[in-house]
């Protein structure tokens, strides 16, 4: 032994360390039995994976639109967690939990394994060639499938594989894509059009002394949520900027205000032009304000305001001096002041108050443009719902495939949206688990997670130059008869281009020519290869483009805001506020565990819904917590548990968004209940978008009743404890503090 | 205060004529072995009903330790930060009444009370089986029950010791001790009995009552040799009952916990284990009496002392109380205020209040002589007031948990489910089968104590020659002292 | 502690605990003693730190009904506190206070425990040994934080229906049933930049290591390192706030926002705050 090499106590080592098996080994690889099994080590890695060690790819978080730069985990070929990329602008390393449940949603129990197809009433698996052949009998060339007959459904889209989708609508000859998010921006965006002339200025919440924000949850939800946080706390550091909140119910935003103001739903906008009112008083803005405004908003006095917002009226004009004292400041809107019929006028009335203040320019200026206008975000719409449940209940539809949406969940019952989505003949859900809609279409494919999948996102708040987020698969695929929404659109797109997109066999080979073409925009010199692994190993691609103009002028002003608000409603008397939970969204990752268990961060729930109502309410119809209540719209009931919540109107009562599925998976079905479905037709006026806080409810209380899950204890105080401490600001010297 | 014989003779007169004897003077000692023997043979038919009832009950109690076992704490519906509950609360209650038996054989042995001679070779076995019943709950309570021996000081490999800093500890190594030596006490008192039983069986019995007796024949030097044994066990086991649960309460005492951080729990846990160890004396009393018709031997006035007894410590353990209640009141511990102003008004207000009625009030229903003498009265009250030392021990542990410093942690839902009450009630049942196989396996009235008792009890009353032989204060001590 | 060694320095035991090097007499923390800084100004509430660690440490979904019963694992919770003084409308927000293990230097769960199985390392961590863990909870009664939190069930084989175990650190355990378990300050990558600093023959540099939740912070709340290292960013809050580790009562100006919680029961925790600001003309 000792000659060859191998003494005793080394193979005695060997034996210890590797096994028989690699002892074995070393005798020369031979058969153990019959020379039908060679003898392999046992551990064997794969490329690039060292046992033991853990390997972080940069990728892209399309848990929400926000794009955020994310580095992945990888240990022994599983990715494990997700961080924030530190090089990117939009994340700057930090990860928010909706993010990080990006990994449950790849390792989800009850993902689609199986391309399925309805057989009778239920589905059935089916191969992926039989998949692929019916999707060439019903939609390709020989289908007569084209036009006006099809429509693609997606959820808010950017990037390389938004191409694609419109390429293949093209090849169709269909201008069909529905861009649909249930909880879009776009009457703001429409507002900002009107105020600024793009549809999102850049924010700078870090030069800012005031945040004054009408019902904006940038904490929570919003555009960026994990940016507007770093922001946030750059402008809590000293000089620390004031937060104050006006809103119908308290977000997560409001929940950090230093001044936080209930409002009853809609009259925003009088508040905010109450405020201006008091703010033209000071004979500096005389000069620089349009006579035209100030006799507009003259009429807003206190008074006035306080009558219609429902806020005591000395807060007007206490709002207006804060605004006055601390410059440069910031005046945002958010959702609850943009969901109703006079949205976007709202919103204007409350961009007013920057403009007057002079922000513009200081914390509110253009963000960059993007030189790749084929791949920018489109962020989705209401209005492309209703355009595509007209086109089906007209009948016109002969096949439509759907995306990243799921609007059997999120669209309002009065739209009758799953009836007409059956009386269209092909329907094909593209997805991760087989949801509401899924349920609805005839072919159901399942398709890659974001963590398997190559791919481009570009968010449509960019806090700094144009960043692309790039994507890049972090582990090979869990289940193998899964596909690439990326390869399947080219397969697509090939049914009738074959030509044109021969050289790209596979989505990947697509992304690299695209992204490569890309180079001279970065000014990068290095060679293409280069380029393309440098762009995935940092994960974002940045790109220096010059501002967009954003109006300071008032002429885009045009105001019309409605004269007559708060009218009481004797039937429905309270205003129903569908909160949006900041895991939840629309509810489309309600199937993880970690963000059912996730407390809501202001009533502490986890596993539920739940309406909140103000104690002072709740005590005047006896409810208690806990109480079954029936939430009755003109187009539905819930019945939902009672929470007493003091950061609510008295008027409103407040259900969040996202629970109450039916068909997503284990942790999601069943649990709570679907506000969605009693939402009430309102539109907003210019932009055709549904009202999401336009709906009136009456509140009925049942005899039934049960513990409300949550973390909290039976009390909400520190109970005389020093657990919480709060400093004034005017003691805090936070400029000495490191 | 008695100087002559003829005063002593007066007194005696007077005690033994007008009050009702703790026992008569004139049994034979042939009666007494033979019937004292036949409660080995056949009792009454509500031994087997009470039997049966407990192996059932300790069945449920078994099953419900094994669904805890296998599925975890979660079922005994415990919780963060409530973590302990039910088995912590009736492990006290237990270690308290293990204190009845060396209350009376060794306190009372020493202080010479002679009337508890009939009664004490069952507190005695009460006090083993209560010690065995709560060291089964230091076991259930544990989340990992199969490696308790790590609380134990064994030399192993490792060097890895318990944590001598934790009462834990302090308890598992203080009730072991008490345990072995309450054991052996009661074993070295049983002897001369035991070869009466071995004499008088047959069979296998006799092998068995053989090999215990340890060849046993009453010779002086075995008597003498006994005695001192016995005594030096008694002295031993006086001050480990005080510590056994001077230690238990620390583990509160000891913890930061509000309620608990109380200086005066010792005593206080010392006092309680009196008390209900007092009380289930009454019942277990009651209970033999009827059983194996120990009506000779079990006597009323026999039973009436021991309420007196009760009484008394019922009223120590009252002050006790209120010292605990009224220094958190006066005292600025902001948390244990809040607390105990929880006990009173929160969830467990019903149950704490019902503890200090039945702990404080009920006992003074044993003021009256009619309400002592009545057997089926004091049945229920001794029963009663063994509800309220359970209570007491539930409202030291629970509500603390509830209702602690943190308040975002209070509880949720703290009710005990089935399973902790099931394995609760199966400590009762458990403790009853044992108790009842052992009267019925060995001889639960000591035969020979009782000997001496009558036959000290008819010196005094004959006057004869004998009886100015012994010390004439220990003779009529019997009397004085009750 | 050895009996010898507690004899000998009975006064110094009598009369002060904790103090440096407590747990080793030869020893002060002479390379790491592991703190954190916690801002409740920036703090939003928003549970990105709460679902980090459910994705770092392995921690099991309990689902609603174990939530109800208050058997979830959360090592560390967003806690939210209404004003005592509210009327009507909480009008200055609520209160955040994100509460996980203190990592005391007197920490009261570990004398307590009976086997040991929470102890002090040469760290300055309170560790918890789930092998040694009896399951008897005493840690969790004396726990003035109730910051421990106990298995209940058997997770492993109910939390993670498959393909979910996949996703589990292969760094950090699954506890089973019966054991008491807590947050770690991340000791798992504590332990492994540690090993990779001693390789290079140097300490851990500042910010070359966080746990979880500190990494996955979005507003940067929480600070974490090395408090034995004068120009770590930690030690210079502590100073800056004038927080000692080894003082129950700070002797600090006002103006200063650091504090520790329940100071006054003397667990010396490794956890500082930094009071939350209020604009009160706002």
């Amino acid at each position: 032994m000792s000659e060859s090499g191998i003494n005793r106590r080394d193979f005695l080592k060997v034996l210890g360390l590797g096994g028989s098996s690699l002892a074995l080994t070393g005798c020369g690889n031979t058969d153990i039995r019959s020379g039908d099994e060679l003898i392999m080590p046992n551990v064997s890695p794969e490329d690039f994976v060292v046992p033991g060690l853990s390997v972080f790819y940069a990728s892209t978080c399309t848990q929400c639109g926000s794009a955020c730069g994310v580095m992945g985990r990888v240990r022994e070929g599983r990715v494990l967690k997700m961080e924030g990329n530190p090089q990117s602008k939009i994340s700057g390393g930090k990860i928010c939990g909706l993010g990080q449940a990006a990994v449950q949603v790849q390792y989800n129990p009850d993902r689609l394994t199986q391309p399925m197809m309805k057989v009778g009433n239920g589905l059935q698996p089916v191969s992926w060639d039989k998949a692929m052949a019916t999707l060439n009998e019903k939609v390709g060339p020989k289908s007569g499938i084209k036009g006006e007959n099809f429509a693609f459904m997606t959820g808010a889209m950017s990037g390389h594989l938004k191409v694609l989708v419109q390429n293949y609508l093209d090849s169709l000859d269909s201008k069909n894509h529905f861009a649909y998010e249930a909880l879009s921006p776009s009457i703001g965006f429409a507002a900002n059009k009107q105020v600024y002339g793009v549809d999102m200025p850049r924010l700078h919440f870090d030069k800012a002394k005031l945040i004054v924000s009408f019902g904006s949850d940038f904490l929570g939800t919003g555009a960026s949520p994990v940016h507007f946080a770093a922001e946030y706390a750059k402008f809590r550091k000293a000089p620390r900027g004031t937060l104050v909140q006006i809103e119908p119910k308290m977000t997560m935003t409001g929940a950090n205000a230093d001044r936080w103001i209930a409002i009853i739903p809609g009259t925003e906008g009088i508040f905010a032009l109450g405020v201006a009112n008091q703010l033209l008083k000071h004979s500096e803005f005389t000069n620089t304000v349009p006579a035209g405004i100030a006799s507009l908003v003259s009429k807003y006095d206190p008074e006035t305001v306080s009558q219609i917002t429902g806020v005591r009226p000395e807060l007007v004009g206490h709002v207006a001096s804060l605004l006055w004292e601390k410059t440069p400041s910031i005046v945002i809107s958010g959702a609850s002041a943009e969901g109703h019929a006079h949205g976007v006028q709202n919103a204007v009335a409350i961009q007013l108050l920057n403009k007057i203040l002079g922000n513009v320019g200081k914390t509110i200026d253009g963000q960059a443009k993007s030189p790749f206008p084929q791949i920018a975000p489109e962020a989705g719409s209401f209005s492309s719902l209703k355009a595509m449940n007209d086109a089906m209940g007209g009948g016109k539809l002969q096949a439509v495939f759907i995306h990243g949406a799921n609007p059997v969940f999120t669209a309002p019952s009065f739209m009758g949206f799953r009836d007409n989505l059956r009386k269209v003949p092909f329907k094909v859900a593209f997805v991760n688990a087989a949801d509401e809609t899924a349920q609805e279409c005839d072919l159901v494919l399942p398709i890659l997670t974001a963590v398997e999948e190559f791919g481009s996102n570009i968010a449509w708040y960019q806090p700094e130059g144009v960043e692309i987020t790039m994507q890049q698969p972090l582990m090979n695929k869990l289940y193998p008869d899964t596909r690439s929404m990326g390869d399947i659109m080219l397969d697509l797109v090939k049914q009738r281009r074959a030509d044109e997109y021969k050289n790209w066999p596979d989505f990947f080979s697509y992304l690299k020519a695209a992204v490569i073409n890309m180079k001279p925009a970065v000014k990068y010199t290095d060679t293409d290869e280069h380029f393309w692994y440098d762009t995935l190993s940092s994960g974002v691609i940045h790109i220096d483009a010059p501002q967009e103009q954003i109006g300071d002028s008032f002429a885009e002003a045009a105001l019309s805001l409605p004269e007559v608000q708060n009218v009481q409603d004797p039937k429905f008397p309270f205003y129903l506020v569908p909160s949006e939970r900041h895991y939840f969204r629309d509810g489309r990752h309600a199937n993880c565990g970690w963000l059912q268990e996730s407390p809501d961060p202001l009533t502490t729930i986890v596993w539920d819904s739940w309406v909140e109502i103000h104690p002072k309410t709740a005590a005047s119809m006896g409810i208690k917590e806990g109480d079954y209540l029936e939430i009755a719209s003109q187009n539905g009931t819930l019945k939902v548990k009672a929470y007493l919540f003091p950061g609510i109107h008295p008027d409103a009562v407040s259900i969040p968004l996202g629970q109450g599925h039916e068909s997503l998976g284990r942790f999601a079905n069943g649990v709570g209940v679907n506000p969605f479905t009693i939402l009430n037709p309102v539109f907003e006026k210019d932009t055709g978008e549904l009202a999401m806080f336009g709906t009136r409810v009456s509140v009925k209380k049942t005899s039934d009743s049960e513990i409300v899950v949550k973390d909290e204890g039976p009390v909400s105080t520190q109970m005389g404890r020093k657990l919480v401490v709060t400093l004034p600001a005017d003691v805090a010297q936070l400029s000495k503090e490191i | 205060m008695i100087n002559t014989f003829e005063e002593r003779d007066v007194a005696v007169e007077k005690r033994f004529i007008h009050k009702e004897k703790d026992i008569r003077e004139d049994i034979a000692w042939a009666q007494i072995n033979k019937d004292v023997l036949k409660s080995l043979e056949r009792p009454r038919m509500l031994f087997w009903v009470i039997f049966i009832a407990s192996l059932a009950l300790f069945m449920v109690g078994v099953s419900c330790e094994i669904y805890q076992y296998q599925t975890g704490m979660g079922v005994a519906n415990l919780d963060n930060p409530h973590v302990w509950g039910l088995y912590i609360g009736t492990f006290i209650f237990w270690i308290g009444m293990s204190h009845s038996g060396t209350l009376l054989s060794a306190i009372l042995h020493i202080m010479h009370a002679d009337w508890r001679k009939p009664i004490y070779r069952f507190a005695e076995a009460m006090t083993t089986f209560s010690l065995m019943t709560a060291g089964l709950f230091v076991m259930v309570h544990l989340g990992r029950v199969w490696q308790f021996y790590y609380v134990v000081a064994y030399p192993n490999e490792r060097w890895t010791w318990p944590n001598f800093q934790s009462p834990l500890v302090w308890d598992a190594t203080a009730i072991f001790t008490y345990l072995t030596s309450s054991m052996i006490f009661l074993y070295i008192g049983m002897i001369p009995d035991l070869a009466i039983c071995r004499d008088n069986a047959t069979g296998f019995r006799k092998s068995f009552y053989t090999f215990l007796s340890l060849g046993w024949m009453g010779t002086d030097r075995q008597w003498a040799n006994f005695r001192v044994t016995y005594l030096t066990v008694a002295c031993f086991l006086i001050p480990l009952a005080v510590s056994v649960h001077s230690i238990v309460a620390t583990d509160f005492a000891v913890s930061q916990q509000p309620g608990w951080h109380i200086t005066s729990f010792p005593p206080y846990f010392v006092a309680g284990a009196l008390y209900s160890g007092c009380a289930a004396i009454i019942t277990l009393f009651i209970v033999l009496r009827y059983v194996f018709r120990f009506e000779e031997y079990m006597t009323m006035p026999i039973l009436e002392k021991t309420a007196k007894l009760t009484f008394a410590i019922a009223m120590v353990w009252t002050y006790l109380n209120l010292v605990e209640y009224s220094s958190t009141w006066y005292g600025d511990d902001m948390y244990a205020k809040q607390a105990l102003i929880y006990r009173a008004t929160g969830d467990f207000a019903p149950y704490w209040w019902m503890m200090n009625f039945l702990g404080s009030v009920v006992p003074f229903t044993l003021a009256f002589k009619r309400i002592r003498n009545n057997i089926p009265a004091m049945l229920v009250i001794s029963i009663l007031l063994n509800v309220g030392m359970w209570l007491e021990r539930w409202m030291i542990v629970s509500p603390t948990f509830a209702n602690g410093i943190y308040p975002w942690t209070w509880d949720h839902d703290q009710w005990p489910s089935l399973v902790q009450w099931g394995i609760v009630a199966g400590s009762f049942g458990w403790f009853n089968m044992l108790f009842m196989l052992f009267c019925k396996i060995f001889p639960s009235v000591s035969m020979y104590e009782v000997k001496e008792m009558v036959y000290h009890r008819s010196l005094v009353r004959k006057g004869t020659e004998d009886a100015t032989q012994i010390n004439p204060e220990l003779a009529v001590e019997g009397g004085i002292a009750s | 502690m050895s009996i010898t060694n507690l004899l000998n320095n009975w006064s110094f035991y009598r009369n002060k605990r904790p103090y440096r090097g407590q747990y080793d007499l030869n020893k002060e923390y002479s390379e790491y003693k592991w703190a954190m800084a916690l801002d409740l100004d920036i703090c939003t509430g928003c549970n990105a730190c709460t679902t980090a660690c459910y994705a770092e440490n392995n921690l099991p979904v309990v689902g609603k009904k174990r939530f109800h019963h208050g058997q979830v694992m959360h090592w560390i919770r967003i806690e939210r506190y209404w004003d005592e003084k509210m009327v009507d409308f909480p009008e200055q927000g609520a209160s955040f206070l994100p509460m996980m293990c203190q990592q005391c230097e007197a920490a009261p769960c570990e004398t307590v425990c009976p086997v040991g199985a929470t102890s002090h390392t040469n760290d300055g961590l309170n560790s918890q040994n789930y092998h040694r863990c009896i399951g008897s909870r005493y840690c969790s009664a004396n726990c003035p934080y109730k910051v421990r939190y106990f298995n209940f069930w058997n997770y492993p084989s109910t939390a993670w229906p498959a393909p979910l175990p996949d996703q589990l650190n292969p760094d950090v355990t699954v506890r089973t049933k019966g054991i008491m378990e807590k947050c770690t300050f991340c000791v798992q990558r504590l332990n492994e930049a540690k090993s990779r600093a001693r390789t290079e023959y140097r300490l851990v540099r500042d910010g070359e290591v966080v746990p979880a939740c500190v990494q996955a912070c979005p507003t940067s709340a929480i600070t974490f390192g090395n408090i034995v290292d004068p120009n770590s960013k930690v030690a210079k809050m502590w100073k800056n706030q004038q927080v000692d580790l080894y003082k129950d009562l700070q002797e600090k100006d006002n103006t200063v926002r650091g504090y520790r919680i329940l100071e006054d029961l003397r667990p010396f925790p490794s956890v500082m705050y930094m009071e939350r600001i209020r604009d009160t003309e706002a």
